[in-house]
């Protein structure tokens, strides 16, 4: 220490008025460019347009619906009913809630107050339905909440946010993946976006010139939204074009779903494929379908762009894929997301030893069987796995589990599955189906990209009980006295052999005795460092494998490392450390500003 | 000489001073295979009439037909000297037969990692050099390599036969000739020699040198002449050898020795190399090849030369070889040479040890391989995989260093990144035979004790190319192999049948075994790729690929360079990104490292497991870093040991050393995958300056400083004036004058840049060297063979890496339109992207 004058460090953080700004949002965005406003302000204008593109008045008369009880008295069939809404379309939410109130004949009474604070306590746990608006009728009883920020994919009805308030029905407004839910009623409002016909075809005949399309066969495609122009358009197109065809929305027939603003026409289950049905497909042996051979033969014309994940799932499908955007006009013809990326994530799938099933829906069906039964197979491949629910999943999230080395998602195949286009995210991200390929023992790949969970399932099935024979022998082969290690494994994707691919195979880790104690007055820490053990409850514990490996290992492991340099007689020298706040400390105003 | 059995050799090499480790190296073409098989013909292994044209020791199929040595090969010969050999030897020796494990190597630099393989097992090195071409850039290459694996070199010059026939050369010029090639290969040995190996320099005085005719099977040392001579004159044998090398004369009127080439009288005397060693040489040729029959009888007998029956009705030049063999065999010279001259195991691990161990120098493995102890704990090192007869496994071919291999013994298998007291990389597993490699052949035998080299049979599976075999617990693994070749050319395969893929990768598995230097790998887009040193070594890695390992029909892409990214300048400004969570920031500048910083991380001298002080005083002492910097290196990336740098700047920042562990990884990921084309990042440092974490721990975790680190060091990347390196080629070329004109227009076509163009002496043939992209010599034999009607053959052998200049972010511009390509190919956004979008504002 020095002489100086010793200056008292000052222990409060400096603020003034400067720490206390936010930054704000300066741009300014247009709203609502789905119900094309001509005047923006006009609230009749609003009212009228939004009435018309969300079909209130149709779905108003769903909502009113009535049914029996046990007792002969005659209710409302719904009396809890939650809105759910993508962020896109939020700023309609209120609008809409104050349309259906007033068709519905919902009054506000005093007891808002009251009810809004019990629902509030409803869903403090894990809460979503953050913007919850409750709404009373007096004589039905019927109430009204708003879902937003959807948890994982904003395309799937959100279950759990529903049973927050015991909803009975859930209306999914914009655009749907129309994946089957395993509980509850929905009724899926698209909005009707206007398009000008004229305009498509006219695009539509500039990529697919007559003379050399008329007799290929093209299908049509949208996303749920814009699907009711389909047929339209079809047959503006089928005097030229022979075999021109499109997909209409299919709803599982076991479910209780509805939907609004727009009825599909299309009756035929044998074509159903991609949460679609084939209409006005020519040229078919019904008795014989082949659904793969036949989207294989078809180039694929989609209305407006799909989400990453279903884009790859339609190139996959399709000889060629065009996707015309409403909003611009364009034709888009790729490049677009590439199968071969995955082929390469399915060898490090291979490759990785630990693997986290990040779990990104909840309503899905089959989601839980799914888990189990990849867990089980992980686990046969010798593979640790760790379960994760991390709610909306980002790179920051997904990189604090350092460990992992693999991560597979579970989730919707419109949006809930992520697709790290510009390689984001510090551990790559497969789906089951890839994951699957992966663990078997034969390397396979089959060019498809299989993300429905049932098919998956299937595949689960198929392929489980030749395994467990196998498995049965080679247990009893380890069981022997004379131990030799498995023979490591070739990693095509680093061209290295890998020797941590199965960490749970390697026996000589679950072999480990507790290491014999340390003296403990050679150690004058006050806290024992955790034992050097990897094997928790008899199992390997790949984390604490990782933990051991790091550098740092809790404060203090740095002190013997530093303390060898020139002066580690004395103590360090007492500095000034930072002042300020973490979004500004002191030191960035006289440095960068 | 008798035919030797297995157990005579099993019980030569317990006699470890009497076993010699030897590789036969050169430039490609100078005649290793051919004079190699003369030393297999003198073993009784191949027919007397067939060396010279069995190239034994090529043993593939498209060796035989390409008429070049791809794989390197091993055999065990058993050789008995004279007493009066015998007792030359400076170092300890014991009874008269010895054990000489010979390895031939390829020729070719495509196949230079072959010879790296070679050396790493051998003590002993002969050097092959053509009398008429002389020294050339392969024989430098490998020359250099063995000197820096602290290996001895013996030269032997050769094609002597050509030099006599078709350029009809007087005795003076080929004296002449001689001694440059001599001083050549000095010249070499004197810029990279370690000290430790003491004197390698090689003389003809000495009998480190031979001059012969593999072809012919003939070849001699001075030493031999020395001890006809001694006996005749009645003169010391080495005071003999002295006087029949360099500027020494005999005036036969005298007949007295001088050291001036003119006599009392001022008449030129004639040099004594000339007159005792040459002329009988000139004389029997000019005899035979001028069909003067009656000279020869008497000739013969001056000579001792008994012909047999048949051999009497020969002529020509088939007369001359069976006089010559007869009258200077060139096993004789060779034999003599490697048994007196170079180190046994015993004498060569003594100061090889260090080197070759990756330990402390004074650990019990290290001692052992230090002595050479058979007794000791097992110090193995395999430097290759050699194919067996059953497809898809190989034997593991190594050098025992220590202790002894047997038959069943239960060993630990260390791969190349093991490190003591881990798992990783580590395989316990017995050992199901030991086989001696000979050539075409494997013999089993029980046990093999140390110093020799051995083929070990079923852990061929634990090791992809090499790795330390042991049994004690506590050692390190042996030094893995440097090569001087890169792999910078590959090529993208894929089948062409779908269902073939698990045996394309299996096949990929196969050749990265089989091969020491290729690469299979993966590119971001999913092709598998294979990387090679050359076009031809990727032409025999391909065919390999499609017809032995994966066996089925593949689709191969033009062949494509790999570039490396890296900084021209420091950043331009200090680049800041803050975490998501926006609570933690990392401020840091890249500036490029110097070549030679680059260069010495790249070849080992700087490494990521030496002592951080030992590391900081060779940046601080020969690269002039800051000592404080040098001290604080928190990384090298990627892999762990590139030439890329993280240093540590800061100063008091609460909580640094909690976050070293995520920005070490995302600075491996960020490096492995650099911010313009994905390609590896090379020569850029970056500083840390400053961070700035949240004082609560979960919010300055790993999901939030990896992600950031990674922006930061594409951020500040972007801001130094990004650049890409293309791998550079050294070009030379031999040929005759006239072809000159060719070369150069082919060069300047292609980038070429010529750096020096000489006429060898004494020959009408030119040398030229250049520097070729890498990217440009696809078809370049091809084209230069056009232009010169097939008069030039170049020989590519990887340089350097050379930024491209211009401006990567420019399309328009050279490095620009590569990028570009480069980012479609893989499916990303064409433009590189700004700075601005990894940086982030205050």
């Amino acid at each position: 220490m020095t002489n100086d004058a010793v200056v008292p460090v000052a222990l409060s953080t400096y603020q003034d008025d400067s720490a206390f700004e936010f930054a704000k949002v300066t741009a300014a965005e247009k709203l609502r460019p789905h119900l094309q406003l001509k005047n923006a302000d006009d609230r009749d204008e609003l009212v009228t347009a939004i009435n018309k593109y969300y079909s209130i008045d149709e779905l108003v008369e769903f909502l009113k619906q009535k049914k029996t009880t046990e007792d002969g008295k005659t209710e409302l069939k719904f009396k809890k009913v939650t809105l759910q809404f993508p962020d896109s379309l939020i700023v309609d939410s209120a609008t809409i809630v104050h349309e259906l109130q007033g068709k519905l004949g919902i009054t506000l009474d005093g007891g808002l107050n009251n009810e809004s604070v019990k629902s509030a306590d409803n869903c403090k746990c894990n809460c979503r339905c953050s913007d919850s608006t409750c709404d009373r009728e007096e004589t039905a009883n019927q109430k009204l909440w708003i879902l937003a920020d959807t948890s994982y994919s904003p395309c799937c009805v959100d279950e759990v946010a529903a049973e927050h308030v015991g909803s009975e029905l859930v209306v999914h407004f914009g655009d749907a993946c129309l994946n089957p839910v395993d509980k509850l009623s929905a009724v899926y409002v698209f909005g009707k976006p206007y398009i000008d016909i004229n305009s498509l075809v006219a695009k539509f005949r500039e990529r697919y010139p007559v003379e050399e399309f008329a007799k290929s066969k093209i299908l049509l495609m949208a996303d749920s939204p814009h699907t009711y122009i389909l047929k339209t358009l079809t047959e503006a197109l089928s005097e030229d074009y022979e075999y021109i065809a499109y997909a209409d929305l299919k709803l599982d027939k076991e479910s209780s779903a509805r939907i609004i603003g727009y009825q599909p026409t299309a009756q035929s289950s044998k074509l159903d494929t991609l949460n679609r049905t084939l209409v006005n497909l020519k040229d078919i042996d019904e008795e014989d379908i082949d659904l793969d051979s036949i989207l294989a033969e078809q180039d694929l014309f989609h209305i407006s762009t799909p989400e990453t994940p279903r884009l790859l799932q339609l190139t996959t499908k399709f000889q060629s894929v065009t996707v015309f955007d409403p909003e611009t006009g364009d034709i888009n013809q790729g490049p677009f997301p590439n199968l071969m990326r995955r082929y390469r994530y399915m060898h490090m799938a291979r490759a990785a030893g630990t693997v986290g099933l990040l779990v990104n829906t909840l309503s899905l069906a089959n989601t839980k069987k799914l888990i189990n039964s990849i867990g089980r197979k992980i686990k046969e491949a010798g593979k640790k796995h760790y379960i994760f629910v991390v709610g909306k999943p980002n790179v920051a999230k997904l990189a604090n589990f350092e460990n992992v080395e693999m991560w597979c998602i579970l989730g919707c195949d419109h949006q809930g599955i992520i697709v790290d286009q510009n390689n984001e995210y510090y551990r790559p991200i497969v789906t089951p189906y890839e994951l699957l390929l992966a663990l078997s023992d034969e390397l396979t790949w089959t060019g498809k990209w299989v993300t429905d969970f049932n098919s998956v399932l299937e595949d689960l099935d198929d392929g489980n009980d030749k395994d467990h024979e196998d498995k049965r022998d080679e247990s009893n082969d380890q069981d022997g006295e004379d131990y030799e290690d498995a023979p490591p494994e070739f990693d095509p994707v680093t061209g290295r052999l890998l020797s941590t691919s199965r960490p749970l195979r390697q026996l000589n880790h679950l072999q480990i005795t507790s290491q014999a104690e340390e003296d403990p007055s050679e150690s004058n820490a006050l806290i024992k460092k955790f034992s050097s053990t990897i094997a928790i409850k008899n199992t390997v514990s790949t984390s604490a494998v990782h933990l051991q490996n790091r550098h740092w290992t809790g404060l203090g492991s740095d002190y013997n490392n530093e303390g060898e340099g020139e002066n580690s007689q004395e103590g360090a020298k007492l500095e000034e450390g930072r002042g300020g706040i973490a979004r500004g400390y002191d030191y960035d105003r006289e440095v960068h500003i | 000489m008798v035919a030797f059995t297995i157990e005579q050799i099993r019980e030569l090499m317990d006699k470890v001073t009497n076993v010699r480790n030897m590789s036969v190296i050169a430039h490609v073409d100078h005649g290793k295979s051919t004079l190699t098989d003369s030393l297999v013909q003198r073993a009784g292994i191949i027919s007397a009439a067939k060396a010279g044209e069995a190239r034994f020791t090529d043993t593939r199929k498209d060796e035989q037909e390409r008429g070049i040595t791809i794989k390197s090969t091993a055999i065990s010969l058993y050789a008995s000297m004279t007493d009066d050999d015998v007792k030359e030897i400076k170092q300890k020796t014991e009874g008269n037969s010895f054990l000489i494990n010979l390895i031939d190597s390829p020729g070719h630099v495509d196949f230079s990692s072959e010879v790296t393989a070679a050396l790493r097992v051998t003590d002993g090195a002969l050097v092959v050099v053509d009398c008429v071409e002389g020294v050339c850039v392969q024989t430098e290459t490998v020359l250099r390599q063995a000197l820096g694996e602290r290996i001895k070199p013996v030269v032997i010059i050769n094609k002597v036969d050509r030099a006599l026939l078709e350029l009809q050369v007087t005795k003076e010029d080929l004296y002449q000739s001689f001694a440059r090639t001599v001083e050549s290969v000095n010249v070499i040995i004197a810029t990279y020699v370690d000290e430790a190996l003491g004197d390698s320099q090689v003389y003809p005085d000495k009998g480190t040198v031979a001059f012969g005719s593999g072809l012919h099977g003939w070849a001699f040392t001075v030493r031999q002449f020395a001890t006809r001579y001694s006996k005749k004159f009645g003169v010391d044998r080495l005071k003999m050898m002295e006087r029949l090398w360099g500027d020494s004369y005999f005036n036969p009127k005298t007949k007295r020795w001088t050291t001036k080439d003119k006599d009392a009288d001022g008449k030129t005397l004639e040099r004594a190399f000339n007159m005792f060693v040459l002329d009988p040489i000139f004389r029997l040729f000019a005899a035979i090849m001028n069909f003067k029959k009656d000279e020869i009888p008497a000739l013969l007998e001056k000579l001792e030369i008994v012909l047999k029956g048949e051999e009497k009705e020969l002529e020509g030049k088939a007369l001359l070889k069976v006089v010559m063999r007869k009258f200077l065999p060139a096993a004789d010279a060779l034999l003599e040479m490697i048994v007196i001259h170079l180190p046994s195991p015993v004498t060569a691990q003594f100061y090889r040890a260090e080197t070759l161990y990756e330990g402390p120098s004074d650990d019990a493995s290290c001692n052992a391989i230090r002595n050479c102890d058979p007794k000791a704990d097992l110090m193995l090192y395999v430097s290759k995989m050699v194919p067996t007869s059953d497809k898809g496994r190989f034997y593991a071919f190594g050098r025992v260093f220590a202790g002894t291999v047997k038959s069943g013994q239960k060993v630990r298998i260390q791969g190349p990144n093991y490190q003591v007291g881990k798992k990783e990389d580590l395989f316990v597993k017995a050992i199901q035979r030991t086989v001696l490699m000979m050539g075409r052949f494997v013999e089993a035998i029980d046990d093999c004790p140390a110093g020799n080299i051995v083929g070990l049979v079923g852990i061929d599976q634990f090791l992809l190319k090499s790795g330390t075999i042991t049994t004690n617990e506590a050692s390190h693994n042996m030094k893995v192999m440097k090569f001087s070749v890169s792999p910078v050319v590959q090529v993208a395969v894929e089948v062409k049948n779908a269902n073939d893929l698990p045996k394309l990768v299996e096949g990929l598995k196969r050749l990265s075994k089989s091969d020491p230097c290729v690469l299979c790998t993966m590119n971001e887009s999913g092709e598998h790729i294979v990387a090679g040193t050359g076009e031809l070594h990727l032409e025999i890695c391909l065919s390999d690929l499609e017809n032995d390992h994966a066996g089925v029909p593949l689709r191969i892409s033009p062949p494509v360079v790999s570039y490396r990214e890296t900084v021209e300048s420091e950043s331009s400004m200090v680049a800041l990104s803050k975490s998501p969570n926006k609570h933690n920031r990392i401020y840091v500048k890249a500036q490029p490292i110097d070549e030679e910083v680059s260069l010495d991380i790249e070849s080992g001298v700087i490494n990521p497991r030496d002592d951080f002080k030992a590391r900081a005083r060779i940046l601080a002492d020969k690269h002039g870093w800051d000592v404080g910097d040098a001290r604080k290196i928190w990384c090298f990336g990627p892999d762990g040991n590139g030439p890329n740098l993280v240093v540590d700047q800061t100063k008091a920042v609460q909580y640094l050393n909690e976050i070293k562990d995520s920005v070490v990884a995302a600075f491996q990921w960020a490096t492995k995958e650099g911010p313009v084309v994905g390609e590896n990042v090379r020569s850029v440092r970056v500083n840390i300056l400053d961070v700035t974490l949240h004082a609560d721990a979960i919010h300055r975790g790993g999901g939030q400083i990896i992600p950031t680190m990674r922006r930061v060091t594409y951020a500040s990347m972007l801001l130094a004036q990004p650049a890409i390196q293309e791998p550079i080629f050294l070009v030379e070329i031999q040929c005759p004058e006239n072809a000159i004109g060719g070369i150069y227009s082919v060069l300047n076509k292609k980038r070429g840049q010529v750096i020096s163009e000489e006429q060898r002496p004494g020959t009408p043939l030119f040398t030229v060297k250049a520097y070729l992209p890498v990217n440009e010599s696809f078809g370049f034999t091809g084209e230069l063979r056009q232009a010169t009607g097939g008069q030039a053959f170049p020989q590519l052998i990887f340089d350097h890496w050379s930024i491209l200049p211009g401006d990567v972010t420019d399309p328009a511009s050279k490095p620009g339109l590569v990028v570009k390509e480069k980012r479609v190919r893989q499916g990303l956004k064409p433009e590189v992207p700004g700075y601005e979008e990894y940086y982030d504002k205050l």
